[in-house]
């Protein structure tokens, strides 16, 4: 387990670094257009679609305001690394409370 | 493969939240029986993987991309459940924190991308493991183009159920498109790049540490 551990931080940290890679493309993915696209094939938005679209999340499309693509998506992917960790760190603290009670 | 919100009729989010939920309290279960100090930074590092290797868009003709996902890399290092647990928890930060993949839709997209991957990939890997030398990569394959024929069905039975004179009212391609489009792209392009990642990373953390695994 302890190899596996540190093996893993290794491609974690390797990944991590080529993460801007994923920066290469502009397509989005099959599915996951904007509203235009929509307008453009169909002549309208489906209804369900344009009240969702209102929605704003905390770092859209992973790009933070005010920094370069590059950076935005490298600090999108420490913020989404560190998120995964802490959430898993709490899971145990709850699960381990739980035991103990 | 990440279903937006507004893409799903509400009967469609209540149902899939109806399948989801017992399924996450059992794999909560199971997380409860494997995580502890040791493995907390294997899960997690492994999870993290899967966040970030989400981030990889790979472009593909037809004005298209897509990404791997990870869930059978979990699956087969670790364990199916904790593969569709963790994956769960990664599409809910992307829901919340980057807008990938809707609320509404993490139910949808957590057994597609979280359970089927995991459980696919898990078993394609157990039966052939031993007989052949690229289980990962086949495991992976699978895993990721049977995901997307599940995403090609719910999303393509939107407007068949859900229209309104002749207008969907929430995603409007039939399976006619979904399927070909959905399964063809992952058959073509992202199982070979699921499969590629499971196959090296699975290689990598496995390379004379088998007996520390089992």
């Amino acid at each position: 387990m302890k190899e596996i551990k540190k093996r893993l931080l290794i491609i974690l940290g390797i990944m991590l670094a080529l993460v801007p890679l994923g920066l290469l493309t502009d397509n989005p993915a099959w599915g996951e257009w904007d509203l235009d696209y929509y307008k453009q094939k169909l002549g309208f938005v489906p209804q369900g679609i344009e009240k969702a679209a209102s929605l704003s999340p905390l770092i859209p499309d992973y790009e933070v305001p005010g920094l370069g693509a590059v950076s935005g998506y490298y600090l999108s992917a420490i913020i989404g690394v560190v998120l995964v960790f802490v959430l898993y760190f709490i899971l145990v603290k709850i699960l381990k409370a739980k035991n103990e009670s | 493969m990440h279903i937006a919100d507004g893409y799903l009729s509400p009967t469609t989010v209540l149902v899939s939240y109806a399948v989801a939920v017992p399924l996450w309290v059992y794999g909560f279960k199971k997380l409860k029986e494997k995580l502890n100090e040791e493995t907390l930074p294997v899960i997690g590092a492994l999870a993290a993987l899967s966040f970030i290797i989400m981030m990889f868009n790979v472009p593909v003709p037809g004005g298209t991309s897509g990404h791997a996902i990870g869930a059978s890399l979990i699956a087969i290092i670790f364990d199916p459940w904790i593969a569709f647990v963790s994956v769960s928890l990664v599409l809910l930060i992307q829901s919340i924190v980057f807008g990938d993949g809707g609320i509404s839709a993490w139910a949808v997209n957590s057994l597609s991308m979280g359970f089927v991957a995991s459980f696919v990939g898990y078993y394609v890997f157990k039966i052939l493991k031993d007989k052949i030398k690229f289980a990962p990569f086949i495991a992976g394959y699978i895993s990721i183009v049977t995901a997307s024929l599940v995403v090609a069905i719910v999303l393509g039975i939107q407007p068949i159920f859900w229209s309104e004179n002749g207008h969907p009212l929430y995603f409007p391609f039939d399976l006619k498109i979904t399927i070909p489009a959905m399964v063809g792209e992952h058959m073509l392009f992202f199982g070979i790049v699921e499969g590629i990642f499971t196959q090296l990373i699975y290689g990598f953390l496995t390379k004379k540490e088998l007996e520390e695994v089992q």
